[in-house]
């Protein structure tokens, strides 16, 4: 199984973030592919686009944004997008991310990704948004799900349901982070294997993989740490459903060395070897 | 009570999440109560066996203004350690609810710091304040300016020598020319170097040119001659009324020595994109 719009397997990367900006551009390392942060290149033309224009050179890269905000109740902001449209062209994006979440509104940013309501009304909202920014953007958006803290009383489906739902009829890519998929079910007491069981295998472009902080009565997203086993097995799960797909580990707070950043991305590669290995017994035998 | 819908979901969410007080206050402040009251949180949110309502709806209400502190502190590093992390933050809370992000980037979120720190009623040492946000947003500012070649040696050596008199320098758009009443950038350099001998917050005027080069941000102290030179260049003064105006300032005109020193610094820095002519 591969994607529908045949976007490229790009292996394992990392999350692009400053403090490896050195060394990459010194020792240019062996790494797949970088995911960049799209907003913390639209309005600068200093280090940090000087830096990102020799790694998009270099590597591959893909955009993940933290703003778009596809569930806003206020207009989209069209200066956003047309700056993501730049800079997606200028990086040779491979694609263009952002996240199922509203992130304001009355004009504020909370720069937060805040939960949708699972409601109809949402959906419908949601998915005249994101139909408007992929032909906007002239390409499929691609929505991760997010890790929330609430669930509200209105919703009217669980989340991979509206995500599933949403993917179809606006007909965008998804990028499944499994380590949300584990901090949510945490947070909201469901099977995890239910959700990455009821995403449409062939709308995942990419995944994320990350490390979150524990609190014993929730848990916190902060991609700080190393994934812990049950992420990584419904990573595993995953994969067998959807193929190899573009796979990426954020670490976010307290970012330590490049190499500790990649290592960890590199377990998913015994997980990648397996489903080829299996996928090339699977066609010998047949 | 019936679920709010999609945007009264939204208006309650944020004035909750925004609100600079303890999670109980911003559930029952005005703007939120207006849209659920207090005794019906738990009618939007569900709770678990862990955790109420208000508490899971106050795990985002705590991360907004650490967030806000983050990206202000990134920025404001010297005006966080002069007033200490305590007074800082309580700044940053008073900000954001004046100077809430209205933007995609958090980048420009400090931009309005410099002139709400020179209006706050009650910091301490409040005209130091003022000062050290304004080198430290013109810093920002520099670092995120757009990137334009500064003027090379090939092009100041195809000026004709008559042509100079009437020639303008037009500045990099990475630079800014500041005035201070108070030691701040020497201040800056000690926190900078971890040095505890910081100067006193006592007036004693520094002018200061913030440029970037090599995708650095440069801090050149300045006298005051050279200052007010470069500022009638900058603004666009030809070269010959910028050097006859520096003469009739003082009580002495800059020597040709002093200005072949300026120029030379000012055109070895960068701080110039082109000449017109």
């Amino acid at each position: 199984m591969s994607n529908r719009w045949g976007f490229e397997d790009l292996g394992i990367g990392i999350g692009l973030r400053t403090v490896h900006f050195g060394e990459i551009l010194g020792r240019k390392p062996a790494i797949d592919w970088f995911e960049v942060l799209s907003e913390n290149f639209m309005d600068t033309g200093g280090r940090p686009m000087w830096v990102l224009d020799q790694i998009a050179e270099r590597y591959p890269v893909a955009l993940h944004g933290v703003s778009l905000g596809i569930g806003n109740k206020d207009p989209i902001d069209l200066t956003h997008l047309g700056k993501l449209k730049d800079l997606a062209k200028r990086t040779n994006a491979r694609w263009v991310s952002d996240h199922l979440c509203w992130t304001g509104i009355l004009g504020r940013n909370t720069h937060d990704l805040l939960p949708m309501p699972y409601t109809e009304e949402a959906l419908r909202h949601t998915v005249e948004r994101a139909r408007a920014v992929s032909d906007f953007l002239e390409r499929p958006l691609v929505l991760e799900n997010p890790s929330s803290y609430v669930e509200f009383v209105a919703s009217q489906m669980p989340e991979w349901e509206f995500l599933a739902r949403l993917a179809e009829d606006a007909d965008i890519g998804l990028l499944l982070d499994v380590n949300n998929v584990y901090v949510s079910s945490f947070n909201h007491r469901f099977d995890p294997a239910l959700y990455v069981d009821a995403i449409p295998a062939d709308r995942v472009v990419q995944y994320h993989l990350a490390g979150h902080t524990n609190k014993g009565t929730h848990i916190l997203d902060t991609h700080s740490d190393h994934a812990v086993d049950p992420v990584w097995e419904l990573y595993r799960r995953s994969i067998a459903r959807t193929g190899l797909v573009s796979t990426l580990y954020e670490w976010d707070e307290n970012v330590p060395e490049l190499d500790v950043v990649h290592a960890e991305a590199m377990k998913a590669k015994p997980f990648r070897d397996a489903l080829a290995t299996e996928a090339t017994l699977s066609a010998a035998v047949r | 009570m019936s679920s709010p819908g999609l945007e009264n979901l939204q208006r309650w969410m944020q004035a909750v999440v925004v609100h600079p007080g303890e999670i109980d206050e911003a559930l029952a402040a005005p703007g939120a109560a207006a849209e659920v009251p207090r005794e019906r949180v738990g009618d939007v949110i569900l709770p678990t066996e862990a955790l109420t309502s208000a508490e899971r709806v106050g795990i985002y209400h705590s991360m907004y203004l650490l967030r806000m502190h983050d990206a202000l502190a990134n920025d404001y590093e010297a005006l966080k350690h002069f007033l200490g992390d305590h007074a800082f933050f309580h700044l940053v809370r008073d900000y954001v609810q004046a100077h809430p992000s209205r933007s995609y980037s958090l980048n420009r979120l400090g931009d309005h710091l410099p002139e709400f720190v020179g209006r706050a009623a009650d910091l301490k040492r409040r005209d130091f304040c003022h000062d050290l946000a304004r080198l430290e947003c013109a810093m920002a500012q520099v670092f995120d300016a757009e990137e334009v070649p500064p003027l090379s040696e090939a092009q100041i050596a195809a000026v004709p020598p008559d042509a100079w008199e009437n020639a303008r320098l037009r500045t990099i758009p990475a630079f800014r020319l500041l005035a201070f009443r108070y030691p701040v950038n020497a201040y800056l350099q000690t926190v900078r170097e971890d040095d505890h001998d910081h100067p006193k917050a006592r007036l004693k005027g520094e002018w200061v040119a913030i440029y970037r080069r090599d995708f650095k941000v440069w801090r050149l102290s300045l006298t005051r001659e050279a200052y007010a030179l470069l500022t009638d260049l900058a603004a666009g003064l030809t070269l010959g009324a910028a050097i006859e105006a520096a003469g009739k300032r003082g009580k002495r005109a800059p020597s040709a020595e002093s200005l072949f020193g300026w120029f030379r610094e000012w055109v070895s820095g960068g701080v110039f994109a082109r000449v017109e002519r």
